[in-house]
């Protein structure tokens, strides 16, 4: 009788549970894992650039928002601002102050300044300001008591820029409208503004009382009005709100100011965080494929492991355990360069940013996405892993064509179901909108379902199409898309989904940068002349003309406000919120002529000068799109607020406009007679040749009509560009990241199919392939499925580009060929290069030792 | 006594106490009329017609039979393998056929060894370690001793350490001979043991698994093409087409 140790018996455990604690499971994980540890290392590395991109996106965020939420009163300076485009009544101005502890006063407005020493004008802003403003925070200046002496002397201190540019030093001279002004330092950091009060010329500063005396009081279009309140009493700046309530004032405390700034601080931060998901994913796809390559190797290994009596959770564990320890290797590595990444860039720009944001680590954010990076990339092995209980222990034997022993069904259910809540939690985590996070793992999953469609079509066309007519290495080549183990679904899901993901981010930025670029409108104005007085328009008129510029368009310019529509006062439709919030506070600036620019189309009514003069409504033109925000159509009526002066106004036409064209368009246009008299400015439009300097126009200018201001488009553009170019920066270096992404999955893929390619090249061999003969085979392969893979990503790329270009950018649909061919060329080319490398390590090795070792 | 009520029968394989009377009259091993039909795309290839055959508790019994005659398959059945098509195994008294994937695992980890024509070793692990998977996996450790002792048995006491790869065809035999031993089995499969390996290799090899097979009181049984081979064991069953066509005994030593 033999003696089976019945008494000392402990089976190996069936649970997964139990057998995760079973140690015989780590050890046999330790050990199997011993020859591979540096290869299977290196793919755990794959998920690296996806957790940390997405660790030092939400750190930033988060770190901002701590900032913010410390110094937001340092942001705003106040616990009140109110800010209206009108000067506010003096009685409003005292009832206001008798419920401060402290009340400042500023009017900002552009305009010209001169610099006599240097001969020349720039636009700028100008700030005067009174009192003890700012109240919370610091304005910085040099000499540091600069800011004090311009409330006690005549003077002013400016940004350093202008300093630089025009050679100017402290105690130097430089003229706005009438008055002479010493300048009496230069301002390192800025008071708060207004937010609506954007800054795209420089900034100088006053005293407020100084204002009058430049005589450019009451000419300027573009002024604010601002009162700053010191008052920590919640109760009576909630009055303040109420009583003021249908002035058109903007009422700003330092609460709004965090959140306005969070929800601009969330669009990035989600952009960017859709960037590094996808990245994630991407990683996490090529360690998945990496555990698969390694399953792989390892069937036979599980096949005896079951043969000896191992239960099929046991084998599953040991495999469990060694993913695990890659997720947590990838995921610390890729948490520990996202937190480096994080302190190193608010490091890098602590001095340009308005507030101050300690570069130390966010230890919370940074373990929950080093978590979720790690949960994700578990999800995506368990792909592979479910195939381990399919392995039957009849492997083991020779000959044995042994069925697997369960059917896959179930458990790929539940693996996928699995991954697809993950995916939920990550998309939720950088979307906080469920709808849309739901929305965003949707379109992903069609964008996968359709690329593995396309590699099952591949195959099937693959097996269908090849005739046996064709030259044997074609006909090798292309029939490896259909094999046992061919690659086509790997490569589909690598390198077309990264073909799809960087054509889609590439088309986008550019449809972004195209909706503000001027170099190809030769016929736009690039030079706004603004305020233009209605007695100054002739003299300004014969001013371009005698510098030789053309005078492309001259237009009056009414302000305006809507006072209800269709009967329905705005307030009310306000707090209904059935109307964007913008269009009713805002002051439109308004024309009248008798014809239509060559921008402008009518698409419905009819543009008619002729009305009847006898009624008290009058016909108005409204741009499309506003007539859609403000839910009116022809016939309807709107009443409208001119400076007091209360019209009613029909909708006689709907305009279509090409707003990108830079000329003087309007979304209100009126037929001349009704306005004429209304106060009002006049703009001129002319353009300066590209490389020409606006300098002469600005000088002559400032002498004759120091009221008008001169806004140079390209200086603007420039300055939207230079912070464009930064925010394309910063979306390409996480597109990076993506792409370091794609192409550890791409490693991972090529690797996955060498053994098989190996072997087989060496059986070639051995039959008497040259090496030539070889590399034809594997570059049709690789070239089809390169090709295929990037015609597929390019495809879907355009799918999803064409909606947004209409839609969301309102360009051309049309992303032209340059793009899309480059990038199915440069798949190709990727994918044949990797082929070669891999024949290269066939014809290295010698046919006998690849068989062998098979 | 046949445990016809399955959740019994768990509990029992869970307990892992072999009843002494499961071995009715010493039968380790009990096949009735036991068959196995592939179907594939329609068609049906039948590669065993109902076999039937018993092994006693240490006896040797070697199955004899060209390519394809079924003798691999007949293994498989009989280790639990794979499902058949029709009849039943009986192993140590428990019916393969009503146990689940895992029983039959933990059935074969008790009761049973294997030794395969091409090794069929973990290449990742040492001979050493690969000799120690049986006991491990029941949590037994600590048995280096034991293992390092078998394979000093098998004339590989300097090789320990050494991977698959680095061994030549006879000595990964020999690791696994030990493997097959190491947890004392009430039965031993060995499938074309010397298939892969030339007459002067083979030679140890074979007096090795009868030693061991003696010494430990194993059955064996034996797959193989080689008559010299299968005539060492006690029974010589003769298979083709699927059928056993000669049972043949001889003397028991």
């Amino acid at each position: 009788m033999p003696a089976p140790n019945s008494q000392n018996y402990n089976p190996p455990p069936t649970k997964l549970l139990k057998a995760l604690s079973h140690p015989w499971v780590w050890r046999m994980a330790w050990r199997d894992g011993r020859s591979e540890r540096k290869r299977l290392s290196v793919f755990a590395l794959a998920i690296v650039s996806g957790v940390a991109a997405l660790t030092a996106i939400h750190c930033v965020k988060v770190s901002v928002e701590a900032a913010v939420d410390v110094q937001a009163k340092a942001l705003l300076g106040a616990d009140l601002q109110i800010s209206s485009r009108e000067a506010y009544e003096t009685a409003d101005t005292e009832f206001i102050s008798s419920k401060a502890e402290s009340l400042s006063r500023e009017v900002a407005f552009s305009s010209m300044l001169f610099f006599p020493e240097a001969d020349a004008a720039k636009l700028v802003q100008v700030r005067g300001v009174d009192g003890k403003f700012p109240f919370y925070g610091d304005i910085e200046t040099k000499p540091s008591a600069a800011w004090q002496l311009i409330q006690q002397q005549r003077g002013v201190v400016l940004e350093a820029s202008l300093m630089d540019q025009f050679g100017l030093k402290i105690g130097d001279t430089v003229k706005l409208g009438e008055l002479n002004l010493t300048i009496l330092g230069v301002v390192t950091k800025p008071a708060p503004r207004s937010s609506r009060f954007s800054g795209i010329a420089p900034e100088i500063y006053l005293n407020l009382n100084e204002l009058e005396a430049t005589g450019l009081l009451g000419t300027s279009s573009l002024s604010f009005h601002t009162l700053y309140l010191k008052n920590n009493n919640a109760e009576q700046i909630k009055e303040l709100r109420t009583t003021y309530a249908s002035k058109g004032w903007r009422f700003e405390t330092p609460e709004d100011r965090r959140d306005s700034l969070g929800k601009t601080l969330d669009v990035f931060q989600q952009f960017l965080g859709i960037i590094a998901m996808v990245a994630l994913i991407l990683g996490a796809i090529g360690v998945a494929s990496a555990i698969q390559t390694h399953l792989n190797r390892r069937i036979s290994s599980i096949a005896i492991l079951r043969c000896l009596g191992c239960p099929g959770q046991t084998a599953y564990a040991v495999y469990l355990v060694q993913s695990l320890a890659l997720g947590v290797l990838g995921a610390l590595s890729g948490g520990m360069l996202g937190i480096l990444l994080h302190v190193s860039l608010l490091h890098i720009f602590k001095d340009q940013l308005p507030i101050t944001i300690e570069a130390s680590p966010q230890w919370l954010t940074a373990f929950t996405t080093t978590a979720i990076g790690f949960a994700v990339c578990t999800a995506f092995t368990f792909l592979p892993l479910s195939r381990i209980s399919s392995i039957s222990p009849g492997r083991a034997l020779n000959n044995f064509t042994a069925q697997g022993f369960k059917q896959q069904g179930r458990s790929l259910l539940a693996v996928g179901s699995f991954l697809f809540i993950m995916l939920l939690i990550l998309a939720w985590f950088n979307i906080p909108d469920p709808k849309r996070a739901a929305g965003m793992v949707v379109g992903l999953a069609i964008v996968l379902a359709c690329l593995g469609g396309t590699a099952r079509l591949l195959i099937f066309l693959a097996r269908r199409l090849t005739r046996r007519s064709w030259p044997y290495l074609l006909r090798q080549g292309l029939s490896n898309l259909h094999r046992p183990q061919n690659q086509t679904h790997l490569f589909l899901f690598s390198l077309g989904l990264g073909a799809f993901l960087l054509l889609f981010i590439l088309l986008a930025k550019n449809a972004a940068l195209e909706r503000i670029t001027l170099s190809d409108m030769k016929d736009s104005p690039n030079i706004y002349l603004v305020d233009v007085q209605a007695g100054q328009l002739e003299g300004v008129t014969t001013l371009v003309k005698k510098l030789d510029l053309p005078v492309l368009e001259r237009a009056p310019i009414v302000t305006m406000r809507i006072k209800s529509i269709k009967g329905v006062a705005v307030r009310e439709l306000q707090e209904k919120g059935k109307v964007p919030r913008w269009i009713l506070q805002r002051e439109f600036r308004s024309s009248y002529r008798d014809n239509l620019s060559n921008t402008e189309t009518v698409v419905a009514g009819e543009w008619s000068t002729n009305y009847d003069k006898m009624l008290t409504t009058v016909p108005v033109s409204l741009e499309v799109d506003m007539a859609k925000d403000l839910g009116v159509i022809l016939g309807d009526e709107l009443e409208i607020d001119i400076q007091g002066v209360l019209i009613q106004a029909k909708i006689a036409s709907l305009r279509k406009v090409d707003w990108s064209r830079f000329n003087l368009n309007f979304f209100m246009l009126f037929p001349s007679d009704v306005l004429k008299d209304a106060p009002g400015f006049h703009i001129v439009t002319t353009r300066i040749p590209e490389g020409s300097s606006s300098g002469q126009l600005q000088r002559e200018l400032v002498k004759q009509f120091p009221n008008v201001s001169a806004i140079d488009l390209t200086l603007i553009l420039e300055t939207v560009n230079s912070i464009l170019q930064k925010v394309s920066l910063v979306i390409q270096f996480v597109v990076g990241f993506t792409l370091a992404s794609g192409l550890a999955i791409l490693a991972g893929t090529l690797l996955n199919g060498r053994d098989q390619r190996l072997r087989e090249s060496a059986l070639l061999r051995t039959l008497g392939a040259s090496t030539r003969q070889i590399q034809s085979i594997l570059v049709v392969e690789y070239a089809a499925l390169g090709f295929f893979s990037g015609l597929t990503g390019v495809l879907l790329a355009l799918t999803a580009y064409i909606p947004l270009s209409i839609w969301v950018f309102e360009s051309s649909a049309w992303p032209g060929v340059f793009l899309p061919l480059l990038v199915i060329a440069a798949t190709t080319l990727l994918s044949v290069l990797a082929g070669l490398v891999l024949s290269r390590g066939v014809c290295r090795h010698s046919p006998l030792e690849v068989i062998n070792s098979a | 006594m046949i445990d016809q009520d399955k959740t019994s029968s768990q509990k029992n394989s869970e307990l892992n106490i072999v009843p002494d009377n499961a071995l009715v009259n010493g039968v380790i091993l009990e096949i009735r009329n036991l068959g196995k039909i592939y179907r594939n795309a329609g068609h049906e290839l039948t590669v065993l017609h109902s076999v039937n055959m018993d092994v006693h508790a240490g006896e040797s019994c070697a199955i004899i039979g060209p390519s394809g005659s079924g003798k691999t398959t007949l293994l498989g059945l009989c280790a639990g393998l794979d499902q058949p098509s029709q009849g039943h195994v009986k192993l140590a008294g428990e019916e393969l056929g009503l146990l689940s994937e895992d029983q039959r695992a933990a059935l074969r980890n008790r009761l049973v060894g294997f030794v395969f024509q091409n090794f069929q070793l973990i290449p990742t692990l040492t001979a050493l370690e690969n000799v120690l998977v049986p006991l491990e996996l029941r949590g037994q450790n600590g048995e280096e001793e034991k293992a390092e002792a078998l394979l000093a048995q098998v004339g590989l006491k300097d090789r320990l350490d050494h991977y698959p790869t680095q061994l030549s065809g006879g000595e990964q035999q020999r690791v696994a001979l030990a493997r097959a031993f190491i947890h004392r089995p009430a039965l031993l499969f060995a499938d074309e043991p010397t298939g892969n390996l030339d007459n002067a290799t083979s030679e140890p090899i074979v007096e090795m698994l009868f030693r061991l097979n003696k010494e430990a009181g194993t059955a064996l049984v034996l797959v193989t093409h080689d008559p010299a081979l299968a005539a060492k064991a006690d029974r010589v069953i003769s298979m083709r087409a699927g059928r056993i066509v000669s049972e043949e005994n001889h003397a028991r030593s």
